[in-house]
């Protein structure tokens, strides 16, 4: 790590001295720009609005890829939960939107009577168009501050860096690690969606919330919003980049990948390293919870079913298949694998004729998606991203992350479990 | 003409034959004859009563042949006799009293008796008298059977009369539980019914309870200030679970002690049919926009007299504090229902026993699941520090395997004996060519191989739903194995559960045995205990991991036969297992079979436990589950069965 | 003079084996001690107690001049106390560099939020350059550690100690596996660290131990065996039986 280092590299600018900041940072505004002029409310209309809505749930993604690998290619801890968090970012905003929105709509259907509406009117009619489904007809107490958007903005923040803190509380400081902590997480997930899919957990249970496109108080067409969507994503990946490189550069970066490589050393240095790990796992679990809030008012829709722990495991392959401790590597790897699963899956790709047999990827591409996983874990532990150094030949300073498969900080690990 | 002729002649003849006068029984059922002949089950009653008691051999069959419509009235004389129709204006007729067969008549002259569905009961009822006291105990045993299912007011007399004569021990214990029963339901007085009740204490057979519950209903009332009586069952508090504020109201409004409720919806209709040039009630209809000026304004129209006087959601509460409500015995005299209360809740207690005690079995059988499932997971985890994410795949390989097995060999019990060890080696081999092609060139990095199996099961899962298409198929099993194993009316379990329950009891003694007893046992303990030293004294640990995964594998196929048996068999079953497997093994600690058995044990009745205490929701139950494990690892993070010292270490 | 570390009546078991029986030990504030003893006989399980790895069963540790109890504390804590243990095999970050490695040591606040807006000062720089210089390798400091040979790594995890500016060094095994210059090299480091710090050197090597030149204690199962200078104990007669002799 270069400015670590009482030699030569003193004083530069953090950019400066790392140019994959630079680099990604560029290539964001690049892409965006690129965009906004293809898009159809701000350009030529060649990129139609659905598939913009696909780039920019693409960007949610590489965020919360960002912060996974953040927490698991830097700090070692194969978290099989962050997609929770990310979910719970999603319900947090899916809240005010869905009761902005039922707000607008009954307060709407209210006004055409010889009444002014009365607030408890207003109220039980939001209640019975959003409960309705659920054999409801009274808000529950988790809903109590849905009308204010900056309380729910700020319960996007505070949701899943709670229930982080608290879990990550529990887990380190029991000192689970490995494997065990990754089936802890994983627990937790399933534990959350479980709860999330009964209908009295005053979520709507399995129907999710619904609606979230429609921005309450704009009457701009969706072609406009979800420009506007795309573009805070970009910015919040730019910005989440930025932030995870500064912390990654400096002496906690150093910190955290030694907790990585070995975790007792670290402590007998007098680090608290349960502390480090919270303060990680609680950063990124914000960082996906933000990702999430961007990311399903693009998607429409939300349940319980997308904080399923094998949406979690998904993370972690996207990060493993981009390239782990580097963070564009997880970037790429979740722009590439999601893309791709939206082409495969979506029906665009052609059937591949096989003479006797037809490959129809809808059913084919997750088959090929796991056994390519395989072969990359196997011989490419380095990921896209590795291909990336290897093309652009990147001074090895910047790519501090390093592999935890290839080597050093593996026998480390080994050594340390001894 | 002719034929017509020779009947009448022939009829003519009949009383002829009768030389000394009408048989007793004939005179009875002339006697009786315009009751019986008006079929009407309000008036009935006297006709059967008399035939029943008449005492006459005949009473019996005359009952049985009425209740079969083959009870014949002469129009003219009003005689009777027995009679089939032979076609649809002839009849065979015999006489009643000596069985004579009369010969084929016309239909013309004679009318059928026939009993309608009521009257037939009670001819049922009256027979009973006669069944009871039948030479023959099958039809006595037949007829308590017959009180039994269907319970009336007129078999407690019947009864009693017959349960003296009754010699044989078991039918006369039986009839008489069931006059007590009988008493309990229909006795003539309080204390005769209480004493019967109270006779039954600690009684928890279903009959007992269906006579007793229903003397318990209540239905709730209300009176003003506090409810009193003797027959309050219990006092309930508007607001409360029992008793909604709205549902309280209501019952005040219907028992009319309380004006109507005005429903928002109510009054702002009200009010709207009530504008005249932008007012109400002295109000602007601008002003109405919050539920106060509403309510005054409607004040006002019912001061006009335009509106019904009712009082707004605000008061209600005002309103129900002036009342108690209480729900009271209806569907008996006070004691009765008090004393019948009594002995319920002691059953209570008891059912209460049992209900564990099936719990038990149900959490036993749970356990033994997970146990067969959790086992190679736990071998592999102590063993090689690997955890098989795609173990859930395995699963599903062995239950797939059975499912193939079933569609060649016809026979279901042999299709299982070809089954189980086809699944182990199906997945014993597929277990082996993961650990050689993938597994092998991860060791030490575990997380890497978490996920590197993790492709793997998604790549399995997703060729099975393309193979097998997304429905659930069937694995039946054997016929032998339908039905449960009934302890009790409420303590039973299923063969299938007993079978897989020995299935787990036999692969936890094989293993014991593999372990402590073979070569290979001792090499794979040796290496999970230190892997350096097990390869310093020559044990090539590449073959024992091979083994170690095999195996681990091989189990998870027989834990798919059995699991497909008991549910059904989809490209997901897996998963459904997958992450309870890894709650026993990260319960129990690895390392160690006793571990795995008691995590197993721990998890399954702990999730039945859950699913008890909350049974209207298996997911919460889950839910309470995933975080009560959550905990246990704060108090024993290393399982129940840690290794302790230096070998904790390794 | 009081004590800096006094161990006393210190007792543990692993699953009925007694690792540690009734065992008491005290340091001063400026002084090199060496402990032998056969394998088994509590010198790892000693130092995993001083740096709270293992709790033990009885007895009491107490610490500086005020006599606080390490017991409660976490082995983070015991080492911002001014514990310092160097493992039997080195263990440095191999992947990071060995300036890194000794910033990453360095004497400073160590809570997440204070390392999180941790800059080093040319301070700092000159410090880490100063202990590369000490442990001889000035010339290595942008090399990965995982690149250093056995020896540079164990002078790694020696400056690394250093770094943290210990009160009290325990140290395992420094000379395993050294070239004879190497343990010369090793030798002195240790010498200068004692003349301002309390360093225990658990060793085997009886060599070493003797080019040390200072108090010895010998453990055996679990206790104190004998305790003086290296001629003392090497005529000791249970010492000669249970581990010179043969």
């Amino acid at each position: 790590m270069t400015d670590a280092t009482p030699t030569a590299t003193g004083r530069r600018p953090f950019a400066l001295r790392h140019p994959s900041v630079i680099v990604v940072v560029a290539a964001l505004a690049l892409f965006t720009c690129v965009v906004t002029l293809l898009s159809e409310a701000y350009g030529t209309g060649a990129i139609s609005t659905s598939f913009v809505k696909t780039l920019g749930k693409t960007l949610c993604l590489c965020l919360a890829a960002l912060a996974m690998d953040l927490v698991w290619g830097y700090c070692g801890i194969l978290s099989l939960g962050h997609m929770a968090f990310f979910g719970l970012g999603g319900y947090a905003i899916g809240m005010w939107l869905m009761y902005a929105r039922t707000h607008l709509i009954v307060v709407g259907s209210l006004s055409g009577q010889a009444l002014p509406a009365t607030p408890e009117e207003i109220r039980d009619g939001i209640a019975a168009q959003i409960f309705g489904v659920v054999g409801g007809a009274d808000f529950p107490a988790i809903w109590s501050v849905a009308h204010s958007l900056p309380l729910q903005l700020a319960a996007v923040v505070l949701v899943p860096g709670l229930l982080a803190l608290v879990f990550g509380w529990l887990a380190f400081r029991s000192r689970v690690t490995g494997v065990y902590l990754s089936i802890l997480t994983q627990a937790m997930t399933l534990a959350l969606s479980l709860y999330l899919f009964q209908n009295d957990s005053g979520l709507r249970g399995n129907n999710g919330l619904s609606g979230l496109q429609n921005l309450p108080g704009t009457s701009q067409p969706q072609s406009v919003t979800s420009m506007w969507f795309f573009w805070a994503s970009a910015l919040a990946l730019g910005l989440g980049y930025v932030l995870c490189a500064w912390i990654v550069s400096g002496k906690f970066g150093s910190v955290i990948r030694a907790v990585r490589d070995d975790e007792t050393r670290v402590r007998f240095l007098g680090y608290p390293v349960e502390g480090f790990k919270l303060f990680v796992f609680t950063l990124t679990a914000v960082i996906c919870g933000i990702a999430g809030a961007l990311y399903y008012p693009q998607a429409g829709i939300i349940n319980p079913a997308e904080m399923a722990p094998i949406a979690s495991i998904y993370l972690a392959v996207w990060v493993a298949i981009g390239g782990r401790g580097r963070l564009y590597g997880a970037v790429i790897g979740a722009a590439v694998v999601a893309l791709l699963s939206t082409w495969f899956t979506g029906g665009q790709a052609p059937d591949l004729p096989l003479g006797i047999y037809t490959v129809r990827w809808i059913d084919w591409w997750t088959v090929f998606l796991g056994l390519g996983f395989v072969l990359i874990t196997l011989y490419a532990p380095d990921g896209l991203g590795g291909l990336v150094d290897r093309i652009v030949r990147v001074r090895r300073s910047d790519r501090d992350g390093a592999e935890l498969s290839s080597g050093p900080g593996a026998r480390a690990i080994r050594k340390a479990g001894r | 003409m002719f034929r017509r002729l020779i009947l009448a002649l022939v009829i003519a003849a009949g009383p002829l034959t009768a030389q000394d006068g009408p048989a007793p029984i004939q005179e009875l059922l002339q006697e009786q004859g315009a009751l019986i002949a008006e079929s009407s089950r309000r008036t009935i009653g006297p006709a059967i009563d008399a035939l029943a008691a008449s005492g006459l051999p005949e009473a019996r069959q005359v009952l049985e042949r009425w209740q079969e419509r083959e009870l014949y009235r002469e129009e003219e004389t009003g005689r009777f006799a027995f009679g089939v129709e032979v076609d649809r204006d002839t009849l065979r007729l015999v006489e009643i009293a000596t069985g004579r067969d009369i010969g084929e008549v016309s239909g013309d002259g004679w009318e059928e008796m026939r009993p309608n569905a009521g009257i037939r009961g009670l001819i049922a009822a009256a027979l009973v008298r006669f069944q009871l006291s039948d030479p023959d105990p099958a039809t006595r045993r037949e007829a308590l059977r017959a009180i039994e299912r269907g319970p009336e007011e007129s078999h407690l007399a019947v009864l009693r009369d017959a349960l003296p004569q009754e010699n044989l021990p078991a039918l006369r214990s039986q009839g008489e539980r069931l006059e007590r029963l009988l008493t309990v339901r229909f006795g003539s007085t309080v204390e005769e019914r209480v004493a019967a009740i109270e006779s039954f204490a600690g009684d928890t057979s279903v009959d007992v309870r269906a006579a007793l519950n229903p003397l318990v209903a209540t239905r709730l009332s209300v009176s003003e200030g506090v409810p009193e009586g003797d027959d309050i069952a219990r006092v309930v508090r508007p607001g409360s679970e029992a008793l909604p504020r709205t549902s309280a109201y209501e019952l005040l409004v219907d028992e009319g002690l309380a004006p109507m409720r005005l429903t928002r919806s109510a009054k702002r209709d009200a009010l709207v049919a009530n504008i005249e040039n932008g007012f109400v009630g002295g109000y602007r209809v601008a002003e109405l926009g919050t539920e106060d000026a509403r309510n005054a304004a409607y004040r006002e129209l019912v001061a006009e007299g335009s509106a019904e006087s009712a009082i707004p959601e605000e008061e209600i509460d005002r309103i129900l504090d002036r009342f108690g409500f209480a729900e009271r015995y209806v569907a008996s005299p006070a004691p009765v229902a008090l004393a019948a209360k009594r002995i319920l809740d002691g059953l209570d207690a008891r059912l209460g026993m049992m209900r564990l005690a099936d719990l038990a079995l149900d959490g036993l059988s749970l356990a033994s699941i997970y146990f067969l499932a959790a086992i190679g997971l736990a071998v592999t985890f102590g063993v090689m520090g690997v955890i098989n994410m795609a173990h859930g795949e395995f699963i599903m390989m062995g239950a797939y395997t059975a499912y193939l097995v079933q569609r060649v060999v016809a026979d279901y019990a042999w299709s299982l004996v070809v089954a189980l060890p086809l699944a182990f080696a199906v997945t014993f081999a597929a277990g082996v060519a993961l650990e050689r092609l993938v597994i092998r060139h991860l060791y030490h990095r575990p997380l890497e191989t978490l996920l590197a199996t993790f492709g793997i099961s998604i790549a399995l899962q997703q060729l099975a739903k393309n193979v097998f298409g997304t429905q659930a198929r069937p694995l039946t099993a054997p016929g032998w194995l339908d039905g449960s194993l009934v302890f009790n009316d409420v303590v039973a379990i299923s063969y299938i559960r007993i079978a897989i329950l020995v299935l787990a009891l036999v692969f936890l003694a094989l293993f014991l045995v593999l372990m402590k007893h073979t070569r290979l046992g001792l090499e794979v303990r040796a290496v999970t205990q230190s892997p350096r030293m097990a390869g310093a004294v020559g044990i090539n640990p590449d073959r024992i991991n091979m083994l170690t995964f095999g195996l681990g594998s091989g189990i998870a196929g027989i834990a798919g036969v059995a699991i497909g048996l008991y549910a059904q068999v989809t490209s997901e079953m897996g998963q459904a297992y997958i992450v309870q497997s890894f709650m026993t093994v990260v319960v129990g600690g690895v390392g160690n079979i006793w571990g795995t058995l008691l995590g197993a044990t721990l998890v399954g009745f702990l999730q039945k436990g859950i699913e008890w205490a909350n049974p209207s929701n298996t997911l919460a139950a889950q839910t309470w589950m995933i975080l009560f494990i959550i905990l246990f690892i704060q108090v024993r993070p290393r399982g129940i069965v840690a290794l302790r010292g230096r070998a904790a270490e390794a | 003079m009081s004590a800096l570390l006094e161990v006393s009546g210190v007792s543990v078991s692993f699953d009925g084996f007694r690792a540690i029986d009734n065992l008491s030990f005290s340091i001063g504030h400026a002084e090199l001690r060496a402990v032998i003893g056969p394998n088994g006989a509590g010198k790892t399980t000693f130092m995993d107690i001083v740096t709270g790895k293992t709790r033990p069963d009885t007895g009491t540790v107490r610490w500086g001049r005020t006599g606080r109890s390490l017991l409660r504390m976490s082995e983070a804590r015991i080492a911002r106390e001014g514990v310092g243990r160097k493992f039997q095999r080195p263990t440095v970050f191999e992947d990071q560099t060995v300036a890194d490695n000794l910033m990453l040591a360095l004497r400073k606040d160590r809570g997440p939020l204070a390392v999180l807006v941790f800059r080093p000062t040319a301070e700092d720089r000159d410090r880490v350059a100063g202990l590369a210089g000490e442990i001889g390798l000035r010339a290595a400091l942008d090399r990965r550690a995982g690149d250093l040979s056995h020896g540079q790594k164990q002078w790694l995890e020696i400056g690394m100690l250093l770094a943290q500016e210990p009160r009290l060094l325990l140290v395992d095994e420094p000379a395993a596996g050294m070239t004879l210059a190497e343990r010369e090299h090793t030798t002195e480091l240790l010498k200068e660290a004692a003349k301002s710090r309390a360093v225990v050197v658990v060793e085997h090597d009886m060599d070493f131990v003797r080019r040390l030149d200072c108090k010895v204690t010998v453990l055996h199962e679990g206790s104190v065996l004998a305790e003086g200078s290296i001629d003392h104990v090497t005529r000791d007669d249970r010492v000669i039986e249970v581990y010179l002799g043969r």
